[in-house]
């Protein structure tokens, strides 16, 4: 012990920093454990809190609070999907028709909204409503020891309260991505057809012969592989968070943070993993 | 009944009070005396706590695009064009709306909670009882220091996106540097990047005052904070995507 004083009054930098450095390896090991264990508790969520995750399933689909009088995660993700899907329309429309082909804004919406902007704008809002929520409530439960009474009384508090929100996530978003698919399509239609004057014939011509199903298919997979890390993350800092009122703000904010990166490199690393070889995509037909 | 009326206006009497602040603090912004100590200070926190997240969102982003692009661009024959499609989409979309979730994700989401916070406290109504108008300390300062920081972000965005897209084209994807360099400027002009900035200043002050509604408006405890936040990123986001898309459409209107 004295040598471990020693050394760390004569070298205080080098201690602050290895403890920095410590500290931020402990971590992200807490973190990686904490993922391992929600995961693994996913079964003990089906067969002992199946009415935790319906009740959680409803209340994430709608929203809860504020958010549910403007019509919940639905309507959100539906309005940021019709707007990125009209950005598709404005910037698709005018860019082709500077080099004389705007009939192809079918096929720019056709491909660009299924393998990358969907899946983008989709992760973002459900990190914003469903994940920032979770880490909300998770956060206030631990802030006022509800968590701490949950364990007193024997419910297992991972399961009850992180594994199944990562359910619920995984099984919301399933519709929730339908919905963002459809609206970004029917965005970029009626912009490019009622607003631009494209005949609407033209238009579904070339996005018909250039939506292939099995994108789709792969676009559902990044979905639902960024809506689990997404919640992960965001059950992390809710469960983890401390500090008071402002502890809470500040748990939210780092988690949205987060896993806004986790989401944009993992969907990056699912597009390269499914096109990087080919790139699945043949102009020939 | 009543009730009912009561509930449903909520909304609509958020807006209000949205924009009655927004008034507030353009009227504020041009009376002495000027928070200088608070905004220097707001403007580095808010560049300390998003500048590592904008770097690490805007390579992946690019990354992703050029990738896409370049599938596309490869299938015509046209791979050495792969810059112009890395300059349109990083200037136009990608450098805005990074800035747009970093700004909204990481400033707005620790101003309001540091704001909520306060509030919570019942810090502003002392502030109020001292006759310091906390419009004039906290939020214009606060606004402004977002939009600064927006605008800077919104170009460290674009260059950072640049050369990741740059080094997976050549290195990856084996364009021909030249052929990319050159490809930079062929569709995109010094109007882009002019309208893509007033995108991010407009992101910047608005996230702000969103921010700065909620956290100043915050009550109930550890989850009305928590809560707050979670209503900042959703407003937020929602007002940025459709700023977006009139700016893009004026942009382009401008441009050609």
């Amino acid at each position: 012990m004295s040598i471990k004083v020693t050394v760390q009054q004569r070298f205080p930098r080098l201690a602050r920093s290895s403890k920095n450095w410590h500290a931020g390896w402990t971590r992200i090991g807490e973190q990686t454990q904490f993922y391992g264990r929600t995961l693994a508790s996913a079964v003990d969520v089906l067969v002992h809190y199946k009415t935790e995750l319906v009740r959680l399933i409803a209340a994430m689909s709608l929203g809860t609070g504020a958010l549910a009088v403007i019509g919940g995660t639905v309507v959100i993700v539906g309005f940021l999907t019709i707007s990125t899907g009209a950005l598709v329309a404005v910037q698709g429309y005018n860019q082709f028709a500077q080099v004389g082909v705007e009939a192809l804004t079918g096929f720019a919406s056709a491909y660009f909204n299924v393998r990358l902007i969907a899946p983008l704008t989709a992760a973002i809002a459900m990190a914003a409503t469903i994940g920032a929520g979770a880490t909300a409530q998770l956060g206030a439960m631990r802030i006022n020891e509800e968590i701490d009474a949950l364990e007193v009384m024997g419910v297992r508090s991972l399961a009850y309260l992180a594994s199944s929100r990562v359910l619920a996530g995984v099984i919301v978003v399933i519709p929730l991505y339908c919905v963002a698919v459809i609206m970004s399509f029917l965005a970029a239609r009626v912009g490019t057809t009622v607003i631009y004057g494209q005949s609407t014939g033209v238009y579904d011509h070339y996005f018909r012969t250039f939506l292939i199903p099995t994108d789709l298919i792969w676009s559902f997979v990044q979905a639902v592989v960024t809506a689990v890390v997404i919640m992960l993350v965001h059950t992390y800092y809710g469960f983890t968070a401390g500090g008071g009122p402002a502890g809470v703000g500040e748990a939210v904010g780092r988690a949205t943070r987060t896993s806004l990166v986790v989401a944009v490199c993992v969907t990056l690393l699912v597009t390269l993993s499914i096109y990087g070889q080919s790139g699945n995509f043949n102009l020939a037909g | 009944m009543v009730f009912r009326a009561l509930s449903s206006s909520k909304p609509i009497q958020g807006i209000g009070g949205f924009f009655a602040m927004s008034m507030d603090t353009a009227v504020a912004v041009f009376q002495p005396p000027f928070a200088w100590r608070e905004f220097v200070l707001q403007t580095w926190f808010v560049a300390r706590v998003s500048l590592l997240p904008t770097l690490m969102l805007s390579i992946p982003f690019t990354v992703l695009t050029v990738f896409t692009f370049n599938v596309l661009l490869a299938e015509f024959g046209a791979a050495d064009f792969s810059g112009t499609g890395a300059a349109l989409g990083a200037v136009t979309q990608i450098g805005p709306i990074v800035t747009v979730l970093v700004v909204a994700g990481a400033g707005a989401t620790a101003m309001c909670a540091d704001l909520g916070a306060r509030t919570i406290r019942e810090e502003l109504d002392a502030q109020r009882v001292m006759g310091i108008n906390p419009i004039q300390a906290l939020v214009v300062p606060r606004v402004l220091a977002a939009t600064l920081v927006a605008l800077l972000l919104s170009s460290l965005v674009i260059l950072v996106g640049l050369a990741g897209g740059f080094v997976f084209s050549v290195f990856f994807q084996n364009v021909t540097p030249g052929a990319f360099v050159a490809g930079l400027t062929l569709v995109t002009g010094v109007g882009d990047v002019v309208v893509s900035l007033i995108k991010a200043t407009l992101f910047g002050m608005t996230a702000g005052l969103i921010a700065c509604y909620m956290g100043t408006t915050v009550s109930g405890g550890p989850a009305g904070v928590g809560n707050a936040v979670n209503e900042t990123v959703v407003f937020s986001f929602l007002a940025l995507f459709v700023i977006n898309i009139f700016m893009t459409a004026v942009g382009i209107k401008v441009n050609l």
